[in-house]
């Protein structure tokens, strides 16, 4: 049945379209013929078959009218869905490039901050006459350094490598 | 007669298969996916005090520049939100 579809679906949709019609005019003319036949001498005979033949005609032309219709309604809300979706891609693309310049642009300054402290505490603070007094006098105790480690460390702790 | 006008309008509902549209799911930046770094350690045992605030002040523009990306997946997240719920 798929392949009657699919074979179905090679066909142009306009030409589709006109198959229809002829088999529901077909149809038609079979039950008029068939109803007007009753009054026509010698035709009678042929009215108990074209009378069946023109419904079955009538109502499969109508049925494949009908799906086509639905096929084209189907068909163009998905290329209306593909537009849109094509839409938000597009979009979509576009945040990221704005979400990523966004990223580097602050992490760029916060890299030059950074440098900028530690450059002024190596060409200014150093040099301070107090500064360099407590750094002679007070160096920073062994304990004092490894708490700092540990908790530079902790996330090793927490990802189970401790 | 009656009885295939019946069937006639019963075979006007004909039949239809819906055709999935799929949208891709969007990408991330690759700002984004870059591991944050490990914080740096105080080297040695005996280290001036500005040793050490050096240590610290790099720490803190570690964390800055981390907070950056985790303020990024959020913007992501919830722009992407915005457009994928714009489609429906």
């Amino acid at each position: 049945m798929s392949q009657i579809g699919w074979m179905i679906g090679l066909l142009p949709d306009a030409m589709l379209n006109w198959v229809y019609w002829v088999i529901i005019a077909v149809g038609i003319t079979g039950v008029l013929a068939g109803w007007l036949g009753k009054w026509i001498p010698f035709y009678g005979n042929y009215v108990k078959i074209l009378q069946p033949v023109g419904i079955v005609l009538l109502v499969l032309g109508v049925w494949l009218r009908g799906g086509y219709d639905v096929e084209m309604s189907w068909r163009a809300k998905v290329a209306e869905a593909e537009a849109r979706v094509a839409v938000a891609e597009q979009k979509s693309q576009e945040t990221n490039t704005v979400i990523e310049q966004k990223i580097v642009e602050k992490t760029k300054i916060i890299k030059g901050k950074t440098e900028y402290i530690t450059q002024y505490l190596d060409r200014e603070v150093v040099k301070k006459e107090e500064i360099i007094k407590y750094i002679e006098q007070c160096p920073v105790p062994k304990e004092i350094i490894d708490i700092h480690n540990q908790a530079a460390d902790m996330n090793k702790a927490a990802e189970g490598k401790k | 007669m009656k009885y295939a006008l019946l069937l006639l309008a019963v075979f006007l509902t004909a039949c239809s298969t819906p055709v999935p549209v799929s949208q891709r799911f969007p990408n991330v930046p690759n700002a984004l996916v870059e591991k944050c770094d490990s914080l740096k350690k105080v080297e040695g045992d005996r280290v001036a005090i500005t040793e050490m605030l050096k240590v610290v002040v790099q720490n803190y523009g570690m964390y800055y520049e981390c907070a950056a990306k985790v303020d990024g997946w959020n913007d992501w997240y919830l722009e992407q939100k915005r457009i994928y719920e714009s489609v429906k």
